[in-house]
């Protein structure tokens, strides 16, 4: 059987624009069927799939790359030519900085953690994510919580909700006595708004399709709940608008905005789209005194935080490092250990039968005589082997663990499935092995 | 430099121009603080540094200013030469346009002190110099004002209108400038550096339309008290020149403006075009003064080469 691989396919915001990524997007709904035919891929052995404002990603442990093609199928005809395929290190390499932050949109904010942690329980529960992925992922978390303590990334207007709420004080100046208006139950346009609120804005409406949602919400974020259908009206008062619902069209349109602004006099609104696909339609932006953010747009503002916390991501990225050298170290560590086993099981099994074979010939040997040469035989390969027993326990296997097995014909056997570290020892020249499905040969 | 040029007549005259020249220098240092501030990167860690170049840039004005006054306080005493001139019997080349940088420069104090506008100081600052430098280098000789026109009140009230209506437009032309230029990043969605000194697209709007409102007050006394001064030394209550008919232009659009904002709602973009078309009609006022022919206006003997 081929070596096993670790596969990465996806795309992000610094591939393709939210256009792309919202024809991508894997709603909750629809994940677990996603799922399913991601773990039906002949070569697949485990997968999970990442779906985010900002990221389609699927980890997946094949048998082989050309598994690669199928799981780009399943990016979807729209995303597929600039879809990202990595593998093996750089894949691993990929999955500890996503789970740090150091390739959000915003670098540093705390909730991509916690949707990869949910994307891999999900995966889990519906049996695509087994062993292999549990233990990666606890590292992966392992190296993302010493980020988050031991470095400064995460201070500051890290989050998109504080770079969208920093907007608003750009256009809108003092908050107090603006309204804001919350439409749907995203995560994060809660956060907005309650910031939003805690900047002393007066008013915070909350309008969701069902009417209970809306009221629940509006106990968690201190808001009122309103009518999603008196949207036109609601957008007369609203100065700020955050929207974030899971319908598949617009829901402000260029013509409600229109009556709108007319409406309030022309006095500026500021619109903060953070749903996929998106609910603002772009041409509103367009309208004077009306500024709409989408989610690129506020990565262009979270790029200037980027910037200013430099030394820090460095830090970030020296972590990663330690801590994915330190996860290859623990694998050469138990790639050693079967390769010793079998080692040692091989020159006394090698041994023992020699020893028999001999004392058939010598049938006037006493018990005490045939003992003596079986401890002999059995001291010459303690003896042999001491060296190499001790260098490869030193090396913690690695090239050396490599050599031996293949040297003594030790490949097979229950403790060589590469399947446990397939990026134990990357192959020289494929670390680097991130290619845009259209450089791809 | 100028005292070098122009021949003095006495003590009291020297004084008097060495305050301008001090006071010129504190503007060039307050407009070095200033941009210095607005072009250097913008440093989370040393905001103390930033601060210190502002409050520079702001002392240096309150210091230009205080002087500049005075000088034209000192001027005033010892009869009206040189740069101040109201009340007096003459007046040099350059002196409005040193009573405009003088009205600018106090009138952005009190904008800064109210909305603080430290970006506005990199505008303003520079402006000044710019307008101070040649006021005081170009040689010109002194014009002797009509008899009928010597302690005009209405001579003086227009003069001061006048000065007063350009400062509360200029600063207004200012804060319109950037009230566009940040509309257009935030619009643009690509902040640049100047994006992170601008305060909020509101405050901008509301401090250029009061100033809007307050310069077309002035321009509307400045038009009628030039009027009556116009009578008082030529007859003519609205003599038909470029000067007359840019300022009237200017204060119809100011005027159309307060009422599409008061009436109509009208903000932002909008505003500050009309604003920026405003000021630029005012320039053409300025402008006229050139292409005046000295006995057509009282005021073309007020500016360099005038008349």
């Amino acid at each position: 059987m081929a070596s096993p691989v670790l596969l990465c396919v996806g795309l992000s915001h610094r591939e393709v624009p939210i256009a792309v990524r919202e024809q991508v997007a894997v709603s909750a709904d629809d994940l677990p069927e996603k799922l399913r035919r991601l773990k039906a891929i002949p070569g697949v052995r485990e997968a999970f799939l990442v779906s985010t404002c900002n990221r389609l990603e699927i980890f997946s442990v094949a048998d082989s790359r050309t598994v690669a093609d199928d799981l780009l199928r399943e990016v979807g005809p729209a995303g597929a030519p600039h879809a990202v395929v990595r593998s093996d290190d750089d894949a691993l390499t990929h999955l500890f900085r996503v789970a740090a932050s150091l390739d959000s949109m915003v670098v540093g904010e705390a909730q991509i953690l916690g949707q990869i942690k949910d994307a891999h329980e999900t995966a889990k529960l519906h049996g695509a994510a087994g062993a292999y992925f549990a233990r990666l992922m606890a590292k992966a978390q392992s190296a993302a919580k010493r980020v988050r303590t031991e470095t400064q990334i995460a201070r500051g207007a890290v989050s998109v909700a504080s770079v969208a709420v920093q907007l608003a004080r750009k256009v809108l100046g003092n908050l107090a006595g603006r309204t804001v208006l919350l439409v749907g139950a995203g995560e994060m346009a809660q956060l907005a708004a309650r910031e939003l609120h805690q900047s002393s804005a007066s008013e915070l409406l909350v309008a969701n399709r069902s009417s209970a949602r809306a009221e629940e919400i509006a106990r968690e974020v201190a808001g009122v709940a309103v009518n999603l259908a008196e949207l036109p009206a609601l957008l007369e008062r609203a100065d700020v608008v955050l929207c974030s619902t899971g319908a598949r069209e617009p829901v402000v349109t260029h013509e409600m905005m229109v009556r709108a602004l007319k409406a309030r006099r022309y006095r500026p609104a500021f619109l903060i789209d953070l749903a996929l696909p998106r609910n603002v339609e772009p041409s509103v932006n367009e309208l004077e005194n009306v500024y709409v953010y989408d989610m690129d747009d506020l990565e262009r503002v979270a790029a200037g935080n980027r910037e200013l916390r430099e030394q820090e991501v460095a830090r970030a990225e020296e972590i990663v490092r330690e801590e994915l050298a330190a996860l290859r170290k623990a694998d050469r560590e138990r790639s050693a250990v079967p390769v010793l086993a079998r080692l040692r099981e091989h020159a006394h099994g090698v041994a023992k039968s020699e020893v028999e074979r001999t004392l058939a010939q010598l049938a006037a040997l006493d018990e005490k005589q045939k003992k003596a040469v079986q401890a002999m035989a059995s001291a010459i390969v303690n003896k042999l082997l001491h060296g190499p027993t001790s260098r490869l326990r030193e090396e913690q296997g690695g090239p050396l663990a490599e050599a031996a097995a293949e040297l003594f014909g030790l490949a097979e056997g229950p403790g060589a499935d590469p399947v446990a570290n397939p990026v134990a020892n990357p192959p020289e020249g494929e670390a680097a092995d991130v290619l845009p499905i259209s450089g791809r040969k | 430099m100028l005292a070098a040029r122009r021949p003095l007549c006495n003590q009291s005259e020297a004084m008097t121009t060495a305050l301008v020249h001090i006071a010129l220098s504190a503007y060039v240092a307050a407009a070095v603080f200033f941009l210095v501030w607005l072009v250097r990167p913008q440093r989370p860690a040393a905001p103390d540094a930033t601060s210190r170049l502002v409050s520079a840039g702001r002392a240096m004005l309150l210091v230009g200013v205080v002087l500049h006054l005075a000088s034209f306080a000192a001027a005033r005493a010892q009869g009206g030469i040189a740069t101040a001139g109201l009340g007096g019997d003459e007046w040099r080349g350059g002196q409005l346009f040193s009573l405009l940088a003088a009205v600018t420069v106090a009138g952005y104090l009190i904008l800064d002190f109210r909305y603080k506008l430290p970006v506005a100081g990199a505008f303003v600052a520079p402006f000044t110099v710019a307008v101070m430098v040649p006021a005081h280098l170009v040689q010109t000789g002194a014009r002797q004002f009509a008899p009928s026109l010597t302690h005009s009140a209405a001579l003086a009230l227009h003069v001061g209108a006048a000065a007063l209506g350009s400062a509360a437009l200029g600063l207004a032309f200012a804060l319109s400038l950037l009230y566009l230029l940040g509309e257009k990043q935030i619009k643009n969605k690509h902040p640049g550096r100047l994006f992170s000194r601008l305060p909020s697209l509101d405050l901008i709007d509301r401090a250029g339309w009061r100033l809007s409102v307050w310069g077309f007050a002035f321009l509307s006394i400045a038009i009628a008290t030039g009027s009556l001064v116009s009578k008082e030394s030529t007859g003519a209550s609205f003599p038909l020149q470029p000067k007359e008919g840019f300022a009237v232009l200017a204060w119809a659009l100011l005027a159309a403006l307060i009422q599409a904002r008061l009436v109509a709602g009208w903000r932002g973009r909008r505003v500050a075009l009309l604003v920026v078309a405003g000021f630029l009609l005012l320039v053409g006022t300025y402008a006229g003064l050139f292409a005046a022919p000295p006995q057509a206006s009282t005021l073309s003997m007020l500016v360099p080469g005038g008349g």
